[in-house]
């Protein structure tokens, strides 16, 4: 290899290396890193979760959404498990989301020791609200 | 109508295969006859599919809820406007409007080259129809628009017609998101026209540079349609969505800027082979990977396999799209592999320091830019196969990773185009860079001394004054050069020195719409934002600005009904505005809508959202963003969308000898 070409090597691995390096600088396990998890998982995780960001999705508890000033607290169920989650966030949170609807949640956050989840994020979709499901037929 | 739909939709099968079929026939035997026959099997594609889109709309105009796609996207009370748009609402009417646009293309190239590329045009032709083929099979076999309304009763499946729809989902109800599907998939499909004719080249192994000059002002449309698709759809997002901003690292909003990126690194490189006759693989790859990029977003969209807050629920098309592509992927490759004596380069690269050099490494940068994005969006499925674990990374590695390659990208927009070929003398170097440097020191020096800090944005700042002021002396040097020579005044020399060489200059003028773009992406590091829950009377604070609540307002329409919080905005005790965001109910589709309000300068935006009542009634909560600089990122895509259109007028001759 001639010391032209030599160059351009050095310099293109330069740029990848850092590029590598800002990669995997970037997978933080607490912060930039979620495991997606659900409700009846996280309580299989034990201790392990609580040094973990996780993502849980579930169904939210109909009627369970409490408000109290600028604080939201509600509860997310996967067949018999229930997971109390706190919401810490500062984003607004979704239209989808309200005492009334049957939607499935997906809260991102930390679960503390005394087994409340805290939320950043909560991201709701509609479950049904787009697939087959009419009511009243035309006969 | 729904029957005569189905059956026109059910053609497009037989009659793209027939396509596909007489072009590779065509090809083989090199018969005039069977390339006139795919041919008018484009055209006949085109018509088909034509006929079965005005089908669907008929049947959305006039409500007819006897069809599933109608049913579930439109209701009787929708405004016309968006029953006609409601063509592309739902996943299996946007995916014809995909196969649509597809014919439409087939048929503008194969009516643009009747007679001319009789060489390429069988393969060309060729590999559109099998796209065709593709599209057709999921529209007719596995996501029919056209597919009637079935309910359960008891046990058995009945047709039944429904009394009202479910309506348009909200979040779609919105101008952006009106021409953002059209626009994205317009570029998306775009590339396919390229990588036709790539994919000709290298059968016929006519790999001189004709197929790239045929192709330039798709490359380019293409292109220009993918920016302002993706630009679309984070407008959109941030008037819509309501959390304050418009771009998320989502793993669909991944897919859409990874064949941008992939183009955009296209449309540099090409440059080197017209020239130097260098990076012809490359070229051939970046075409090819920009068309599968394409295809795979739209599989990403649409295959669940990456949960999204945009994605259609699954369905069903991830195995074919998975045989598609791969069999895309293992087609192209082979053929590179088989060609890669005969693209061999006619140069080599001279000096680190060398147009060609910056070209070089802007490319690179856009490859670890694909790479790294389609690493982190492909991160959840990636970790699940090794680790058992679906672990998602968020926006802070994407941003990690992304602002110090874009910030690269945009430095060389700067550097580069004042490089010279081959090779760049330090005297040169001193010339060029030497007050431009100075001059973003000096900017750096002014702007901490009025208390920026955030090291991120101080570095993108100067870099944007930097590179900004290259595009100026770039234009002035040039205007004035030529105003000497001609006579003319400065402006008209300046136009005429542009309409001259329209892919230069309309080349600087996207640049410049990319710095103001950045400065407006660097506003992100200034946000601030504030939560109040206020009732009648209450007011807040934020930044310089103090809101003051007045009154709560309910009401109802038809289609909705709403709730409006409105508020005074002071600053210095002086009325700016009043801001009203407000919150909907839609009663068709059972679904609550946020509506922001914004009161948007160049400076900032005031971004307010109503996120809910409180509990006992009387007070509401009040969300309230300050985001420095967001419409630069607006007026940068306008300029953009200038400065391609230009790039694609022709250029200007003139009689008399002169300028370049």
């Amino acid at each position: 290899m001639n010391s032209k070409k030599m160059k351009f090597v050095i310099g293109s691995l330069v740029i990848i290396v850092a590029v590598i390096v800002l990669a995997i600088q970037g997978m933080k396990e607490d912060t930039t890193m979620s495991y997606s998890k659900s409700v009846s998982e996280v309580k299989m995780l034990g201790s392990r979760a609580y040094a973990m960001t996780l993502k849980v999705n579930g169904d939210l508890k109909k009627g369970s959404i409490v408000r109290n000033n600028l604080d939201l607290d509600f509860v997310i169920t996967e067949g018999n498990s229930e997971l109390s989650i706190h919401y810490i966030g500062k984003d607004p949170i979704p239209d989808t989301f309200n005492n009334d609807m049957d939607a499935e949640v997906i809260v991102s956050g930390k679960l503390q020791q005394d087994g409340v989840f805290n939320a950043e994020r909560i991201q709701a979709k509609c479950a049904s609200k787009y697939e087959a499901d009419y009511s009243s037929p035309e006969i | 109508m729904a029957d005569l739909g189905n059956i026109l939709l059910f053609f497009l099968f037989p009659v793209s295969v027939f396509t596909a079929l007489t072009a590779l026939a065509a090809g083989i035997t090199k018969r005039r006859g069977l390339l006139e026959a795919a041919r008018r099997g484009a055209y006949a594609a085109f018509a088909v599919t034509t006929l079965a889109v005005l089908a669907l709309e008929y049947l959305l105009v006039t409500s007819d809820f006897s069809i599933e796609y109608v049913a579930s996207n439109t209701n009787f009370a929708l405004p016309l406007f968006y029953k006609i748009v409601a063509l592309w609402a739902g996943h299996n009417g946007s995916l014809l409007l995909w196969t649509w646009i597809v014919t439409i293309f087939s048929a503008i190239v194969a009516y643009q080259h009747r007679h001319k590329n009789n060489d390429l045009m069988p393969y060309v032709l060729f590999v559109m129809a099998t796209t065709m083929v593709f599209f057709s099979i999921l529209s007719v076999f596995i996501s029919n628009p056209f597919q009637t309304l079935y309910q359960d009763f008891g046990n058995t499946l009945q047709e039944f017609t429904a009394r009202d729809g479910h309506g348009l989902n909200p979040l779609l109800q919105h101008p952006a998101m009106v021409i953002h599907p059209p626009v994205l998939f317009i570029g998306y499909v775009g590339s396919v026209v390229p990588f036709a004719f790539a994919i000709a080249a290298l059968i016929t192994g006519k790999l001189g540079s004709g197929w790239i000059h045929t192709t330039r002002r798709w490359a380019l449309t293409t292109w220009g349609f993918l920016a302002v698709g993706i630009i679309l759809g984070g407008k959109w997002a941030y008037v819509e969505l309501g959390w304050g901003g418009y771009w998320a690292w989502d793993p669909v909003e991944n897919a859409s800027l990874l064949p941008w990126l992939t183009s955009t690194a296209y449309l540099h490189s090409v440059m080197i082979q017209e020239r130097k006759g260098m990076l012809k693989i490359w070229n051939m790859a970046l075409v090819i990977s920009t068309y599968l990029l394409a295809i795979f977003g739209t599989f990403l969209t649409r295959s669940g396999i990456v949960s999204s807050v945009h994605a259609f629920a699954n369905s069903g098309l991830g195995p074919a799209f998975a045989v598609f592509l791969s069999m895309g992927i293992i087609f192209s490759l082979s053929l590179l592999i088989y060609r890669r004596k005969d693209l061999k380069p006619d140069e080599e690269m001279e000096s680190l320091v060398s147009r060609e050099s910056g070209f070089l490494f802007n490319n690179l940068l856009f490859l670890l830019a694909t790479i790294a994005v389609l690493w982190g969006t492909m991160f959840p499925v990636i970790s699940e196969l090794f680790t058992g674990d679906q672990i998602t990374v968020g926006p802070p590695w994407f941003n990690n990773i992304m602002i110090p390659i874009g910030l690269a990208l945009l430095l060389l927009t700067g550097a580069g185009p004042l490089l010279a070929w081959r090779h760049t003398s330090v005297e040169t170097l001193k010339r060029s860079f030497g007050w431009p440097t100075l001059g973003s020191i000096i900017f750096i020096a002014i702007l901490f001394a009025f208390g920026i800090r955030d090291g991120w944005a101080l570095g993108s700042f100067a870099i944007s004054f930097f590179v900004m002021w290259t595009i100026v002396v770039e234009f002035v040097k040039g205007a004035n050069i030529r105003k000497k020579n001609s006579g003319e005044n400065f402006f008209l020399a300046m136009y005429m020195l542009s309409r001259k060489n329209t892919r230069r200059y309309g080349g600087y003028l996207i640049h410049a719409a990319m710095v103001v773009m950045f400065v407006g992406f660097t506003g992100n590091a200034f946000n601030t934002e504030t939560r109040a829950e206020v009732g009648e009377g209450d007011s807040f604070q934020l930044g310089p600005y103090t809101f003051k609540a007045l009154t709560i307002i309910d009401e109802q329409n038809d289609n909705y009904s709403s709730q409006t919080l409105e508020m005074e905005m002071y600053r210095d005790n002086r009325l700016i505005d009043t801001i009203s965001p407000q919150k909907r109910f839609y009663f068709a589709s059972e679904q609550p809508s946020t509506e922001v309000d914004i009161y948007s300068t160049i400076r900032e935006d005031i971004y307010a959202v109503l996120s809910g009542m409180n509990n006992d009634g009387t007070k509401v909560i009040v969300q309230v963003y300050r985001n420095p600089f967001v419409s630069m990122v607006w007026i940068g895509a306008f300029i953009m969308g200038i400065g391609t259109l230009f790039a694609m007028l022709p250029n200007l001759r003139e009689s008399k000898a002169g300028g370049e």
